[in-house]
């Protein structure tokens, strides 16, 4: 060979050498460490647990002030955007280290397109132990995402109303008759019987967790329907719209319900404008501040239908965290969310928000509040599930929100909510097969 | 101008006068730019959008289905809706032309202080729609300010929930649409009238005409040609230019009541995920647009000729 | 006579009710926005009681609402900048330019002009998505520069044809690259005209929501229009503090209206009003 040639090949073999050392070395001195490195964090729960972010705000600080080599950036995210936005940081592969979405479907869609990674690979078994409800972001044999929080969504009736119009205000309505019963009374004195707001949808999506999973007797059913195995208009999935539009007719809800969002309808309630509501144990417990602990009591919806799943109270840990499949420390990453679970972390974030930690380190001895106290025994006895979070996400966006509003609002009958559903779950299959696919596997394992 | 050129050609070489005789090459230069920026947002993803209207799925897992798209979509009742709704709009077109009309054959007729009172009128139609789409969406709420004045005079009765009631929320859309288009309209028909040579209208005036039939048989026959062109146009924006209205004051609620194409597709698009349909209802919206624009093409071709 | 009167009176009501309801929801976005909250739920209609600065104050300092706004500026600004510029060098080659295609280009954009954007959002956002440029606002930018150059060749072309052709020769005649003579000679005489094409121009990328919107979805880098729709489900129980928002965005635009009021109507009836 001639010298030219071997020369060339010493020097790219030289070159060769470097980069790769050089690659290593960065691999093993940052990508493992633990304790540094930037991360980005896309984060929601403000509107579940007023405070959230000031909390998270200042436990990044904390963390940072530990772990100087640690950049992490806080990046709130707004409801209506917080699954499309993130779609997109999917589709580019780009945003987010660490992100936020609601649990089970929301959180397990993005894993089965690769974006995300499984928590459980990241972290110990004996941590995993602890936290509470990671059964709701399972799939595959692995955990996918960590629970921060325990959100409960209470019946909140007031107590003072129900005295004015004739009710014992320490007996709330059990049953849906009772219910009735009582916006009845409440409506003969002038007062508004149920305060919610839903020109967003959301109400009527409570509604159907709330109320539209008492005639079944195990979530599966609810999964074979979104498959297509079973039939949404039977009455056991697709009844409650007719009470809901029972409740609209007999004029139970605000008068201007479909004109008000969600956080909207929710001011009527600790204004003391409205004697019913359904609000998550956040917002509750800001409500009690407001209405004073006498005034407002808390429990379970009214029971309406007769499947096992009519006595299951309504407790999710509503949004989760997850390290996304392109973030570049994940171990950086598991690290700040575990040390997020530290007992000290847990009781601040109590003190901060009242809402309940996702995790059996924290003590209920903490809890002082009344109301808080009867939260926590009706988060955590007893099985709870929110059947939301088994909607697949364009299923809960296009026939969940929209199949309400018409309802509220007066522009559709029950049967044109169900076809609704029916349309779009037909739709959803035709139109994303592989996520179809997925689901099925999930459902069946 | 032959006279000067030619001897300067004659005096040069053979070779000079053919290279000077070759189309320059600037041209070509200046309007590459053009050229290139256009092809590349608007050739290339018209091209793409047909394409794209004969796969289903999300953009990285595309299954071919052929014409099923098409099929489904036209089947979908939110379609159906969306497609209604855009028509609905159309009727707001007639309202707005008559209002601008009024309004600039008024300022025409030697009303003190017309410029000052077109510059309030036409102040609207600048605004962003978002910005004015969220103050009407707490103007229009059923217990806002909208409702409250009309409770207040006693015409409560006539307060319906506008735009929470899926009878009446396409109504308040357009309203809000007619509210910020108007002024548009009422510039451009101030800015023909004053183009009118006044000695017809003098004529008329001195015939003994009313102002109504100044008006009626004299003014606006004049203008025909721009009341045309202005009816397009906004024919065009009802149809196809009306996402920022709909987004604010109520995301196509309640239930799809007041959805339209535009959210349809930015809907299916961005929200599901579902390329293939977008792409689809993208192709039907632009066939119905080609429409208006071969009917505007044709207005223009005939006042070229006038 | 007195009928007469009764017209013109009459006349004059009616275009005072029509500014009235032009204006009011202005007024009602001003209005609200100086009030705290508490004076707004009790009382949403009246005059404010206690004006306040304070709203418009938190929306300009509430992160990441300057970023959206420096955002606006940086996109509006570059989009209409370079469109301009290319618009320029295609309509002075259409008028005074010979090639080929000459008459087909000018008639493409007319065609253009009309395009609904919402027909090539879906393959421009993959485009953007492959290039990498989603969340960045070279995506809007380019999008935005795309769609702004039809209208704008057309524009100019037909105020490009209104100089006088004599001048134009002369100068190619003393020797004069064509370039030169753009810059020294049509510009100048066409200046009213390209700064009313800026102007409705910035006011179209500054007022654009859906764009913005599928491009520009990460919470620092979305322009204010973008940003407002977020802030409003942020803030929904404080309907002062969004209108404040609301009317920080459209402070931009009605300065720039006050400052070149006749040059508008001068711009929209191009082409539409003759």
């Amino acid at each position: 060979m001639s010298k030219l040639v071997v020369r060339s090949l010493l020097l790219v073999s030289a070159v060769a050498l470097v980069v790769t050392a050089a690659a290593f070395a960065r691999s093993t001195s940052k990508a493992d460490d633990p304790h540094s490195g930037d991360i980005t964090y896309w984060y929601w729960a403000e509107s579940d647990a007023p405070g959230a972010n000031a909390w998270m705000k200042a436990a990044i600080a904390r963390y940072q002030k530990l772990y100087p080599k640690v950049h992490i950036k806080l990046v709130p995210q707004a409801t209506d955007t917080l699954i499309g936005a993130f779609r997109t940081a999917a589709q580019t592969r780009s945003g987010p280290d660490i992100a936020t979405q609601w649990a089970t479907l929301p959180t397990l869609t993005p894993a089965w397109i690769g974006a995300s990674v499984a928590i459980s690979d990241y972290v110990p078994k004996s941590e995993l132990a602890h936290w509470i409800g990671t059964a709701e972001n399972q799939s595959f044999g692995k955990v996918w995402a960590m629970p921060i929080y325990l959100l409960g969504v209470p019946f909140v009736w007031n107590k003072a109303l129900f005295k004015q119009a004739g009710l014992n205000p320490n007996a709330p309505p059990a049953t849906w008759a009772q219910l009735l019963t009582a916006c009845a009374k409440l409506k003969a004195k002038g007062i508004t019987p149920i305060g919610m707001g839903n020109k967003d949808g959301y109400t009527g999506a409570w509604f159907f967790s709330l109320v539209g999973k008492q005639n079944l007797n195990s979530i599966d059913e609810l999964k074979q329907a979104m498959l297509g195995k079973q039939d949404f208009a039977q009455p056991k999935f697709s009844g409650f719209y007719t009470a809901f539009a029972d409740l609209k007719k007999r004029g139970c809800f605000n008068d201007d319900i479909a004109s008000l969002d969600l956080n909207q309808g929710w001011q009527l309630f600790p204004q003391g404008k409205a004697a019913m509501a359904w609000t998550t144990d956040g917002n509750a417990l800001a409500w009690e501040k407001t209405l004073g602990a006498a005034k407002i009591g808390v429990g379970h919806t009214p029971v309406w239908g007769h499947g096992k799943l009519a006595h299951t109270y309504d407790t999710t840990q509503s949004s989760d965290a997850f390290i996304t499949s392109w973030a570049k420390n994940k171990e950086a990453a598991a690290a700040f969310l575990v040390w997020l679970h530290t007992p000290a972390n847990l009781l601040s974030w109590y003190k901060a928000t009242g809402v309940f930690p996702a995790d059996t380190r924290f003590s209920p001895s903490n809890i002082k509040d009344p109301i808080a106290k009867q939260l926590f025994k009706l988060d955590t006895t007893g099985p709870a599930v929110w059947p939301e979070n088994f909607l697949p996400p364009q299923v809960d966006g296009n026939a969940d929100l929209p199949a309400g509003e018409m309802i509220t609002s007066g522009s559709g009958t029950p049967k044109q909510a169900v076809d609704l559903w029916l349309r779009v779950i037909k739709q959803w299959k035709q139109q994303h097969p592989d996520e179809y696919a997925k689901y099925a596997k999930w459902a069946s394992g | 101008m032959g006279e000067r050129v030619e001897p300067a050609a004659r005096a040069l070489p053979a070779e000079g006068r053919r290279r000077r005789r070759r189309r320059p090459v600037w041209p070509y230069v200046f309007a590459l730019p053009t050229v290139a920026a256009i092809g590349l947002v608007f050739g290339y993803p018209l091209v793409m959008v047909v394409r794209d209207s004969f796969y289903a799925g999300s953009a990285n897992f595309l299954v071919y289905v052929g014409t099923a798209n098409y099929r489904n979509v036209v089947a979908d009742p939110v379609f159906v809706t969306s497609l209604k709704n855009n028509l609905k709009l159309l009727a707001t077109v007639p309202v707005m032309t008559v209002l601008a009309l009024a309004i600039a054959l008024f300022l025409n007729s030697r009303i003190r202080g017309w410029r000052a009172y077109r510059a309030i009128v036409f102040f609207p139609y600048i605004l962003p729609a978002t910005a004015i789409g969220l103050a009407f969406s707490y103007l229009l709420q059923r217990n806002g300010t909208l409702n409250t004045l009309l409770r207040d005079v006693g015409l409560g009765g006539i307060a319906p929930d506008w735009l929470g009631s899926a009878h009446v929320v396409m109504f308040s859309i357009g309203g809000v649409i007619v509210w910020q288009q108007l002024g548009f309209g009422v510039v451009v028909f101030t800015a023909a009238l004053l183009s009118l040579p006044p000695e017809v209208s003098e004529a008329a005036r001195i015939d003994g005409a009313r102002w109504w039939q100044l008006q009626r048989h004299v003014l606006i026959p004049q203008i025909r040609r721009t009341i045309e062109f202005f009816v397009v146009i906004e024919a065009i924006t009802v149809l196809s230019w009306v996402f920022n209205y709909v987004y604010v004051l109520t995301q196509a609620g309640p239930g799809f009541a007041s959805s339209v194409l535009e959210y349809y597709i930015w809907n299916n698009g961005f929200q599901n995920g579902s390329i293939g349909v977008a792409s689809t209802v993208a192709v039907i919206l632009l066939g119905m647009a080609s429409i208006l624009i071969a009917v505007f093409f044709r207005l223009r071709g005939r006042q070229v000729q006038a | 006579m007195r009928t007469r009167v009764a017209a013109a009176v009459s006349r004059q009501a009616f275009l005072l009710l029509v500014c009235v309801g032009s204006l009011y929801p202005i007024w009602f976005m001003v209005s609200t926005a100086l009030k705290h909250n508490q004076d707004y739920v009790l009382d949403p209609t009246g005059f404010p009681s206690h004006a306040t600065f304070h709203n418009v104050w938190v929306a300009l300092h509430d992160l990441p609402v300057p970023h959206w706004l420096l955002n606006s500026v940086i996109v509006t600004v570059s989009s209409v900048a370079i469109a301009t510029l290319i618009a320029m060098l295609g309509a002075y080659a259409i008028v005074f330019g010979e090639f080929v295609g000459r008459e087909l280009l000018l008639k493409v954009n007319v065609v253009l002009m009309v395009i609904p954007p919402v027909v090539l959002l879906v393959p421009m956002f993959v485009l953007m998505v492959d290039a990498g440029w989603i969340n960045s606002l070279r995506s809007v930018i380019v999008f935005y520069c795309g769609l702004l150059i039809p209208f704008s060749v057309f524009f100019l072309v037909n105020f490009f044809r209104t100089v006088p052709g004599e001048l134009v020769e002369a100068a190619v005649v003393d020797g004069a690259s064509p370039f030169r003579v753009l810059r020294l000679i049509v510009t100048p005489l066409s200046a009213a005209a390209i700064f009313t094409l800026m102007v409705v121009n910035a006011i179209y990328v500054w007022n654009e929501l859906l764009i913005a919107l599928v491009f520009l979805q990460d919470e620092n880098k979305r322009t204010l229009m973008a940003g407002l729709t977020l802030f409003q489900g942020r803030y929904n129980t404080n309907q002062p503090l969004i209108l404040a928002g609301a009317f920080v965005s459209i402070l931009p635009v009605i300065l720039l209206y006050l400052s070149g009021q006749r040059f508008f109507v001068r711009g929209l009836t191009a082409g539409i009003g003759k």
